[in-house]
């Protein structure tokens, strides 16, 4: 009897521990945070870091956010989305996504449109340029982070006035070239990847042409605005006002030519304005900012960069994912990673800050170009027109075709791309 | 019989499910329509990217150039294995010490190393270009010309797998029993002698297996080029697994891309066939020729 009256009350304790540990557990559920997570490339999630840290502060015990920290280079990034995406259940809940990626995870259906979560208010805090490159698919599909764009970086110790014509920048080179003030004139990004594409929109469209037009389907790369940029960029090699070198050149390259002294314009991103005006640059407190040169009948171009947060198809938590990309992309954060780590604000007001706009001459100079930027063509087959066109042009940069024979061959290349696709309107 | 089928059949699962199934469901993908076009649903196309692989000019540049990469990388990588294995096996001080640090290239992760030699072959600052520059007074656009970027991957995967080379090369030179060298030595043969009639031959089976080792990876090569050079300048370096990795994780054309591996599987057997039978033929030669 003793042995019974034993087990029946360990049974007891049994079923009373398992009935308190529900209880409490569905209670703890009840109360549960929402643990949201965002990948982002490591320069970026490393500079929210302190953001992330004062959101989970605001919203402790309800919503926990964790950055991924994923790699550092753009496609790598990619290559880690896509590759868990494809898998189907996603572990991330949101995505910090380059501009050029939009189109093409939109068509996958691996974004959620954040139509719904954004009203004409948010959108129109948003600088001129901001807004582009974050619609696909009739709807909108990213909110924008941070607004890259390319800019020509000037000597103000050199010239007086920066060029504001291919024509005139090729003078101006020369002239300091001929002098031996500098051993070569421009430098840019030449290598074949992506860069060069940016490069090449911004010259293709200050020359008056279209890359591509979505809506009509008309690809202008053998028009003559596409053989004028494709020529002009050659003839900077040639006649040696860029290096031979700058074939091989991404921006970490151009940087290094400008900062060193050796040139006296360069083509990239806000970031480097930064690393200029560091104590160790021999430039420091001698170079400009403007707009990348155009015909002078053409308004300039400037190609995005921009980053931005998407809400990806499957997370659990939408609500909380939309209130941390909102709190990422505020005003105050993005006041927060212009004056901490220099990335350009998406908000208006920033622009328009004197506070700010003292403290950073620079900030002025991208606000006025920020009007002219301009997005590469808006489709999910980016990538391969992208390709063709930088092999292409690479083809015709290091001599190997001549430049209306290499884009002729990037025009057929790329219709064919589009047919293969079926994407021809 | 069936003991053998049954002890065999868990390594057999274990195979078809890493090597077969992959291969079977790519090659059912390569007759299909799968892309960011599709909603990335399998559609079937008649054939069609297999109509587009054949005709692919980009392809078979691609094939030739990875043909080019292999054959170059793989032929130095050989001969300068063989050297290396011969000195290394030579009764030496501190022989141990020197056999590892040999291995440091082949240790090293591809991605750094590749990201090291794209600065030191950089134009201006790496050191290559300031070389040059001090003995032929003008620069060297090694990773920007078409003619020379693909001559500094295989330099850098020629650093690279030379000791994996010299390794296997070596590890043959020891099964030769020594006293085949003291009797050729006492009949009068000098040191060339040794090595035509003793050393290579036997070498033979890991000469092969180097080759094969080697040749399947040169002809896979991805990280190296992708970091080195992107592909460019004007594609001159592109491999065709770069080419696969771009159709399917940039454009989103999986069906296409499961083609380009299809396609290639099938010219890497046919190329690895053609090695075996050549060096089967070999061997035979040379086990009749040595009693000469």
């Amino acid at each position: 009897m003793n042995w019974m009256k034993r087990t029946s009350s360990r049974f007891i304790l049994v079923i009373v521990s398992i009935i308190a540990s529900t209880v409490l557990g569905v209670s703890t559920l009840a109360r549960q945070t929402d643990s949201v997570s965002i990948l982002m490339p490591a320069p970026f999630a490393d500079a929210t870091a302190e953001l992330v840290r004062s959101f989970n502060k605001e919203h402790k015990g309800r919503i926990h956010l964790d950055v991924i920290r994923g790699p550092l280079e753009t496609e790598s990034i990619s290559d880690l989305a896509i590759s868990s995406l494809l898998l189907g259940d996603t572990p991330f809940d949101g995505l910090l996504m380059d501009v050029t990626w939009v189109a093409k995870y939109a068509k996958a259906g691996w974004l959620a449109p954040l139509d719904a979560y954004f009203t004409d208010q948010d959108f129109a805090s948003l600088a001129p340029g901001a807004n582009e490159g974050n619609h696909a698919e009739g709807a909108l599909q990213r909110w924008p982070l941070t607004s890259d764009l390319g800019l020509l970086y000037w000597r103000t110790d050199l010239m007086d006035e920066p060029p504001r014509t291919p024509k005139q920048l090729e003078t101006i080179s020369s002239r300091l070239q001929n002098s031996g003030q500098v051993p070569f004139g421009y430098v840019w990004q030449g290598r074949q990847y992506e860069g060069l594409s940016c490069v090449f929109l911004e010259m293709i469209d200050g020359f008056g042409g279209e890359w591509y037009e979505p809506q009509s389907g008309a690809i202008g790369l053998d028009g003559p605005a596409g053989i004028a940029a494709a020529t002009w960029l050659q003839d900077l090699i040639a006649t040696g006002i860029s290096p031979r070198a700058v074939t091989n050149y991404s921006e970490s390259e151009s940087l290094q030519s400008f900062k060193s002294g050796n040139s006296a314009f360069m083509r990239n991103w806000p970031y480097a304005w930064a690393e200029l005006q560091k104590d160790d640059s021999p430039v420091k407190g001698k170079v400009g900012i403007t707009t990348m040169v155009a015909e002078s009948n053409q308004p300039p171009a400037a190609t995005i960069g921009s980053w931005g947060l998407s809400l990806l198809q499957g997370s659990h938590h939408p609500q909380s994912t939309i209130e941390a990309i909102k709190y990422l992309t505020n005003e105050q954060s993005q006041r927060y990673l212009f004056t901490n780590f220099g990335y350009t604000p998406t908000q208006a007001a920033l622009y328009k800050d004197e506070q700010l706009t003292n403290a950073y001459p620079s900030l002025v100079a991208i606000g006025e170009a920020l009007p002219y930027a301009r997005p590469r063509p808006q489709t999910p087959l980016y990538a391969q027109m992208s390709d063709v066109l930088q092999r292409n042009l690479s083809s015709t940069l290091t001599g190997l075709t001549p430049p209306p024979a290499a884009m002729k061959q990037a025009q057929d290349t790329t219709e064919q791309v589009l047919i293969a696709a079926g994407a021809t309107p | 019989m069936t003991t053998l089928l049954l002890l065999l059949l868990p390594s057999m699962l274990f195979m078809a499910g890493v090597f077969a199934l992959p291969l079977a469901r790519y090659l059912w993908l390569s007759f299909h329509a799968d892309s960011v076009m599709t909603g990335l649903v399998a559609i079937p196309n008649d054939g069609a990217n297999w109509n587009r692989f054949l005709n692919d000019l980009r392809y078979w540049q691609d094939l030739g150039q990875t043909l080019r990469f292999a054959v170059a990388s793989v032929t130095l990588e050989l001969l300068l294995g063989l050297a290396i294995a011969l000195l290394l096996n030579q009764p030496q001080r501190g022989r141990a010490l020197i056999r590892t640090t040999s291995l440091i290239p082949w240790a090293l992760p591809t991605t750094v190393m590749a990201l090291g030699w794209r600065w030191i072959f950089n134009t201006p600052y790496g050191p290559v270009n300031r070389l040059f520059e001090s003995v032929f007074g003008h620069s060297l656009n090694a990773l920007g010309e078409p003619s020379l970027a693909w001559l500094t991957t295989v330099y850098a995967d020629v650093w690279k797998t030379t000791p994996f080379v010299a390794l296997i090369l070596l590890a043959g030179l020891q099964t030769i029993p020594s006293d085949l060298y003291e009797a050729a030595r006492l009949e009068g043969a000098g040191a060339l002698t040794c090595l035509k009639k003793i050393t290579l031959p036997l070498l033979l089976p890991y000469l092969g297996l180097a080759l094969m080792f080697r040749m399947a990876q040169a002809f896979g090569v991805f990280d190296l080029i992708q970091v080195m050079t992107g592909g460019g300048p004007a594609s001159s370096t592109e491999s065709i697994a770069l080419y696969a990795y771009w159709n399917a994780l940039r454009f989103l054309d999986f069906g296409y891309s499961a083609t380009i591996m299809i396609g290639s599987f099938i010219i890497l057997t046919m190329m690895v066939a053609i090695a075996w039978v050549v060096i089967a033929t070999a061997r035979r030669r040379s086990v009749v020729g040595a009693p000469s």
